[in-house]
């Protein structure tokens, strides 16, 4: 397939285009101010870096913003592309088109989750007198930099290869099979589920940021099952329609979107804390807050599906 | 007692590097008491403005110190910068730099739009202003229709609205009249009853003498003369 197929496609493709030649022009200003960076001097030099280093943040907190906001694109991309794919019928058969989809997804909210560490490393450095984090905010930059790099190459060759006249599967074949982690049944996962839940709740309250990135990150992992094979069920009302993505679409009311930004909020507030930390040695547990919040949201709008359902017919799927 | 304000050692050196470079303050060292009023002296192009510019935080040296209430606000990032000056400080330019179009109390009360008060908060504190640098009676006016006096008050009320514990002067009286210029030497007593540390950069003769100043400093090719 060509990126020419959809207009949409095309425009995500300048977009990310442009956002990489405005990070690779900043990079030369990030290299400059690591190089001759020195807060103690009190030289023209000096302060014209400290007047680059507000340039280079503005910057960068824009190409921020825009990923994001690309993101969500990225997927209602996938969702529009189903049409043209044959044998998709959402966006599984989309990502799981080729070898590259499925990578490019994992990835791409990976890079969320660090450019997500980043901002808030930027927020404290902006509030220390004397850019406590600036060093080590650029150097993760960088490193972010590369990353998006690898991520542009991973999405050209994604959408340029995603077969137009072998069909590929769709949902209903994806995940018929329930290939669950540890072997576990659908039911004690959901068991599991909800005790990991309340447990990220008490170690909220308690503060813990290294035990938060944990059960966060489990929580997450058990969170797509259970979405997927349990939940999902209920907002299709439907015992064997199984699939992650089909949420997003209109007949369910876009309520993927929710779900799942709620999901990846949440855990993303309760593991940055201890990334924070180990990374430049400040405690920001009041991100765990957030986490509490959105997860409980996440929960809420996921439980709601059930109870409704059972409510409504007296029995579970 | 420690100083208001003490500067050391202090340089700036435009376009350093360059073939136009210039050292504008030469090893500026002084300092002023938290109620002192102190009046800078010298003729234009002696560099008066831009050590009022540095120690308002506007721009940054070229070497040496600036500490304020201790703290070297050189070295403030701008953020910082901002913030400090604008609880610190109150500035009235040569120019007065008010914006025409708006009121005289609308000007006032422009340092105050960031400033999480309550409206009826702000209406006294801009009242309080007008009524120090005597303008109430023109609140309502617009800027375009003030005379070079009423501009002046209205940009010391500007500055005053903030209650600042510093205010910084810059040739205030460079376009008044005789009698205008008496009357900002009136407020400058003011200053001195409200306990505020005042520094007056002018190369004016109607402020030789005045009793209750107490270090007149003059600045000869951006060097101290003692
Ligand atoms: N931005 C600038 N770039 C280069 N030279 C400057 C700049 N600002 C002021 N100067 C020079 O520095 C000297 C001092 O200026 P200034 O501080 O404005 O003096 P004053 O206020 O005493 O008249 C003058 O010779 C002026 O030309
Ligand atoms: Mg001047």
């Amino acid at each position: 397939m060509s990126i020419f197929l959809l207009d949409s496609i095309v425009v995500m493709f300048f977009v990310e285009t442009v956002l990489l030649l405005l990070m690779g022009t900043s990079m030369f200003a990030v290299a400059k101010i690591l190089k001759y960076w020195n807060f103690d001097a009190s030289t023209t030099l000096q302060y014209a870096l400290e007047k680059k280093n507000y340039l280079v943040n503005t910057i960068i907190l824009f190409t921020i913003g825009v990923k994001i906001i690309l993101f969500v694109f990225f997927v209602k991309s996938l969702d529009d592309l189903a049409p043209l794919v044959p044998g998709a019928m959402c966006a599984t058969g989309v990502i799981g088109a080729n070898k590259f989809g499925n990578t490019l997804l994992i990835y791409k909210i990976f890079t969320l989750f660090l450019l997500g560490v980043w901002v808030v490393i930027n927020r404290l450095d902006l509030k220390t007198k004397k850019f406590d984090y600036l060093r080590k905010k650029y150097y993760l930059f960088i490193v972010i930099f590369a990353l998006l790099g690898i991520e542009f190459a991973l999405e050209l060759l994604y959408f340029t290869n995603i077969p137009l006249n072998t069909p590929v599967f769709c949902c209903s074949v994806v995940f018929v099979v329930e290939n669950l982690p540890f072997g576990l049944e659908t039911v004690d996962l959901v068991k599991i589920f909800y005790l990991l839940f309340v447990s990220i709740l008490v170690v909220d309250y308690f503060n813990k940021a290294s035990l938060s990135f944990v059960l966060n990150i489990l929580f997450l992992l058990l969170a797509y099952y259970c979405v997927t094979y349990f939940f999902g069920t209920y907002v299709y009302e439907e015992p064997n329609h199984k699939c992650p993505f089909c949420m997003l679409q209109k007949e369910y009311h876009y309520i993927g979107y929710l779900i799942w930004s709620t999901l990846f909020l949440g855990t993303y507030f309760g593991i940055s804390p201890h990334i924070i930390y180990s990374l430049i040695g400040k405690k920001y547990q009041r991100l765990l807050r957030y986490n509490a919040l959105f997860l409980t949201l996440f929960v809420a709008i996921c439980s709601y599906y059930v109870i409704s359902f059972y409510l409504r017919n007296g029995v579970f799927l | 007692m420690k100083p208001k304000i003490a500067i050391e050692h202090l340089y700036k050196i435009y376009n350093e590097g360059k073939e136009s470079e210039f050292a504008a303050l030469k090893d500026i060292t002084l300092s002023v008491g938290a109620d002192e009023i102190i009046i800078l002296k010298g003729v234009s192009g002696s560099g008066k403005s831009t050590l009022l510019s540095l120690m308002a935080a506007f721009s940054k040296p070229s070497r040496g110190t600036i500490l304020i209430d201790g703290e070297n606000i050189s070295k403030l990032p701008d953020i910082f910068a901002s913030k400090f000056r604008n609880k610190e400080i109150g500035f009235i330019f040569q120019s007065f730099n008010l914006i025409e179009g708006l009121s005289v109390s609308e000007n006032v009360r422009i340092p105050l739009v960031l400033e999480p008060l309550e409206k009826k908060e702000i209406d006294q504190k801009v009242e309080k202003a007008l009524q120090l640098a005597n303008i109430a009676h023109k609140s309502q006016q617009n800027i375009a229709d003030l005379s070079g006096g009423e501009k002046q008050r209205c940009a010391i009320a500007r500055a005053l609205v903030n209650n600042p514990s510093i205010i910084f002067a810059d040739e205030p009286t460079a376009n008044l009249d005789k009698e205008n210029s008496l009357k900002f030497i009136e407020v400058l007593e003011k200053f001195k009853t409200l306990k505020k540390c005042v520094v007056v950069a002018t190369h004016d003769s109607l402020f030789d003498d005045l009793p209750f100043v107490s270090q007149y400093i003059n600045i000869t090719d951006g060097e101290l003369v003692l």
